[in-house]
């Protein structure tokens, strides 16, 4: 569709009247303070591209990045703009004007393909292991890679041998009598990076009664294609994972991934999928789409074991911006811990504020994402807590950056790891 | 001396850091929340970040040398273009200059620069039990120097007044470079009448005569307790007319405010969890002081209302008085929403009329919408007459622009006609000049001639306020 035309950009754009609510939230604006990153100038710079008052080069696009897209903004938008997708769609619309090589790589060939995404993970785990990522630090060859990522490669640490599909049959029985058959949406950090979240939320979906099924040939969620201005690739995507995951019969379909539930949810599916041939059969999906933790509570109602011995933990739980803000899920994710024996949760400070990590932004803004980063820690930190417990990969993987960077004796974990510890009365 | 010699001497003055030169960084500096930057885009030269009054200093001598015009900008959350360079020049972003320089509890007074955000500063008050009364809708974005600027006040004007009030001094770098401090040069004193009151007169002087870069203010107590009453109204003119049996009755809260069936829906639409009844108009009255006190007056206040409302509530809990509140305070932006092809523009939305002629005035509003066709959202601080009208248009829609344009003008006539002003607190800018004559007559020609002796070149600001 052409980009004037796309429903955000039709009826949204005009009702923004640059009050600058969106300044006094924004993670980026507090760090950079000027008009240039407040959402509402992101949001004049798509109205200068709608009304071709500014040409859609690679300048532009650079202004429009300067965006984490935590949708905090849109949050608090009196005037109701989904400031994020305005964003999107217009990064899209520049990229494809300037499309550049390896982004095509990475994102059309690479990030589309499972096989291919898992052995560049494989590569990276190799050079993890032989060090040869050292070495290459060591000889200064890893300021020869692109952009940012001289610096940001540190924040790839630590990535696993195993894949959690390798590790995960496709199909789950339920212990005890089946109450639901769920599909479990695998996104590629948890598959990739995580893969004992993965082994966790299979092992608390099925002690509950849950049937686990994971199809094989599911694709990435397509989030970091769109904030990556590859809004045509995350269609195609969305619409893979929809035949895909239409084609069992599935009562829920759940992802322990904050930005995999954001990104198959109806809102979004309905930026990427309406008015498409798509829209009747991704509404169906995004219908079943739910959170983990969402679903724990609300549908499982989950008790876990009695267990009076447990020892007692502290625990602070970071928001990730695509459940708190994007699908307002705050409480759940905070029961899950109540729930767990022995565990204390200490809320910290803002706690609802985005770490920097924000899928790839950390990689492509690096020192602007550790700024927002300290501040994150820092409360975090004040808590007095062990661990800190999130429920996205990219805020877990930057949670663990900043924690290593500022020396803290903290771990990060998702809760169901927690969970499933419980059941199994690990420690 | 053209953009690109400025640009290169500000580089040298200030370094990359702390300037924009580029084109398309410039464009972000078009804007403030007016309708008439909506319509028309006009960059300055450079963007500076000043964070000292020597660096405001240095960019005076350099402008007022080279005859090169000067705008001080806040966070940009103005609805007149009274920070867009309409004329072209260099514009100061002060939102970054943002120390509370000191708090001095003993004397009830606080120094800051131009750059604190204003609830950022109640947020530190708070600690010592003080308190900055003026209470704008856009508290968690305006700053103190925005405010002083535009002589600010907002929800709580009728109890507490405006800015000017709280104003005890200033340090103001003038347009040739000199800095001037008004208030007495060392005086921590709260009462001050000696000389020509020269604080008061660069209260509101929307950076037309010169750069304000310390404040001295002074600070309340804070009140122990609020409370809150919601009275609902299915006759408009029931609404004004309870506002003046509340003061007749003998008192006097801190805010009023009114919210009309387009605003109400809007507010529900924004926050949905407020449930704000359905009806023709929605006052709410704020009254604050000790907590004997809070419940006369609210006792008092539900009586009144009770009088003509379809229904009173009474709210003294901290969530409910905060969803109320929030309620009015999002209805600026909020009002956007009456129409899901339209948004709501920033124009014509600040007269300030006798309370007397309140509903009068109202009546004449709604009247002029059905003339011109569009639709106008009214609300505001009611308790001193000042209405905003929030028209609610298609602004890619030419022929709606031009209606709107000559509904605004009415609007703008209207309150002189009714004895009001056309700016209650938004101030003037490059909007509402056209009818400085108008207003103020004699008077007017004084404001130039005052504007002559202060910035005899004209580079502070022009195109605004007088």
């Amino acid at each position: 569709m052409d980009f004037k035309e796309l429903p955000v950009v039709k009826d949204q754009l005009m009702k923004c009247v640059r009050c600058g609510k969106c300044r006094s939230v924004c993670p980026v604006f507090a760090e950079i303070g000027n008009e240039t990153v407040a959402p509402r100038g992101h949001v004049f710079m798509v109205q200068m591209l709608k009304d071709g008052k500014v040409n859609p080069d690679q300048q532009v696009y650079d202004h429009l990045s300067n965006c984490l897209m935590c949708e905090t903004c849109t949050v608090n938008c009196p005037s109701g703009i989904d400031i994020h997708e305005l964003n999107a769609a217009a990064r899209s619309y520049v990229y494809n004007k300037n499309p550049n090589l390896a982004k095509e790589m990475i994102f059309d060939t690479m990030w589309t393909n499972p096989t291919l995404l898992k052995h560049a993970i494989r590569i990276m785990w190799g050079a993890q292991k032989t060090g040869a990522q050292s070495l290459g630090r060591h000889l200064g060859l890893t300021k020869l890679l692109p952009g940012d990522m001289p610096k940001a490669e540190k924040i790839l640490s630590d990535i696993p041998f195993r894949s959690a599909k390798s590790q995960l049959p496709s199909t789950n029985a339920a212990q005890g009598d089946k109450k639901y058959t769920v599909g479990y949406f695998l996104g590629c950090a948890t598959d990739l990076l995580y893969p004992e979240v993965a082994l966790a939320a299979v092992d608390v979906l099925t002690r509950n009664g849950c049937e686990v099924i994971i199809p094989r040939g599911m694709k990435c969620c397509g989030l970091p294609h769109l904030a990556n201005g590859k809004m045509d690739t995350a269609q195609r995507l969305a619409a893979d994972n929809v035949k895909i995951f239409n084609a069992h019969d599935f009562d829920y379909i759940v992802t322990d991934c904050a930005s995999c539930s954001s990104a198959l949810s109806a809102k979004n599916m309905q930026l990427l999928l309406g008015g498409t041939e798509h829209e009747i059969e991704a509404r169906k999906f995004s219908g079943k789409v739910m959170d983990l933790n969402y679903f724990l509570i609300n549908v499982l109602d989950i008790k876990p074991p009695v267990n009076k011995n447990a020892p007692s933990i502290k625990v602070t739980y970071h928001d990730p911006c695509h459940l708190a803000n994007a699908q307002g899920i705050k409480s759940e994710p905070r029961e899950v811990l109540r729930r767990i024996p022995g565990v204390e949760l200490v809320e910290m400070k803002d706690a609802n504020r985005c770490c920097g990590g924000s899928g790839t932004f950390s990689l492509t803004h690096y020192d602007l994402s550790m700024q927002i980063l300290d501040r994150k820690i820092n409360n975090a930190s004040d808590t007095g807590a062990a661990l800190i417990a999130t429920c996205c990969p990219s805020c877990t993987m930057q949670l663990k950056h900043g924690v290593d960077k500022h020396g803290l004796p903290m771990e990060v974990v998702h809760p169901v790891q927690l969970l499933s510890a419980s059941y199994n009365n690990r420690s | 001396m053209d953009k690109s010699a400025i640009q290169e001497e500000l580089l040298k003055m200030f370094g990359p850091d702390r300037l924009l030169h580029d084109e398309l960084d410039l464009m972000y500096y078009s804007y403030d929340s007016s309708f008439l930057t909506k319509l028309e885009t006009t960059s300055p030269y450079a963007v500076v970040f000043p964070r000292s009054t020597e660096d405001v200093q240095k960019i005076m001598q350099f402008a007022y040398q080279n005859d090169i015009n000067v705008i001080p900008r806040g966070a940009g959350t103005g609805e007149t273009g009274g920070c867009v360079a309409v004329q072209g020049g260099i514009v100061l972003d002060l939102s970054t200059w943002d120390d509370i320089v000191e708090i001095d509890e003993k004397n009830m007074q606080v120094i800051v620069r131009p750059g604190v955000i204003h609830a950022k500063l109640n947020e530190e008050l708070a600690k010592y039990n003080l308190f900055f009364p003026p209470d704008p809708g856009s508290s968690l974005m305006c700053t103190i120097g925005g405010m002083v600027a535009n002589n600010a006040s907002g929800l709580r004007a009728v109890k507490y007044g405006c800015t000017e009030q709280y104003i005890l001094g200033l340090e103001v770098v003038l347009p040739n470079g000199d800095i001037m401090i008004t208030g007495g040069m060392k005086s921590r004193a709260i009462k001050n009448v000696s000389g020509l009151n020269l604080t008061k007169l660069m209260v509101g002087s929307e950076g037309i005569l010169g750069v304000i870069t310390r404040i001295r203010l002074r600070c309340f107590p804070k009140p122990q307790a609020r409370g809150i009453a919601m009275a609902v109204f299915d006759k408009l003119d029931d609404a004004p007319a309870t506002v003046l049996d509340v003061y007749q009755a003998g008192i006097l809260p801190s805010g009023i405010e009114i919210l009309d069936s387009s605003a109400i829906k809007a507010v529900n639409d924004f926050k949905p969890h407020i449930k704000l009844p359905e009806a023709e108009a929605i006052l709410l009255f704020e009254v604050d002081g000790n907590p004997p006190s809070v419940e006369f007056e609210g006792n008092v206040i539900r009586e009144m209302a009770s009088k003509r409302a379809r229904s009173v509530e009474w709210a003294t809990e901290a969530r409910r008085m905060a969803e109320l509140w929030e309620g009015r305070s999002v209805t600026a932006a909020a009002a956007a929403r009456v129409r899901p092809d339209g948004t709501r523009i920033f124009a014509g939305e600040d007269i300030s009329v006798p309370l007397s002629r309140v509903a009068d005035t109202l009546r004449a509003i709604r009247a002029l919408g059905v003339k011109y066709g569009i639709q106008v959202v009214n609300y505001g601080h009611i308790g001193d007459g000042n209405v905003h009208t929030a028209p609610v248009i298609n602004p890619e829609n030419p022929e709606e622009v031009e209606k709107v344009l000559k509904l605004v003008d009415e609007i703008h006539r209207l309150a002189i006609e009714m004895e009001g002003t056309t700016t209650g607190e938004h101030g003037v800018g490059a909007v509402r000049r056209q009818y400085a004559h108008l207003e103020h007559g004699t008077a007017h020609d004084y404001m130039l001639k005052t504007k002559q002796a202060f910035d005899p070149k004209g580079i502070m600001n022009p195109g605004k306020l007088i």
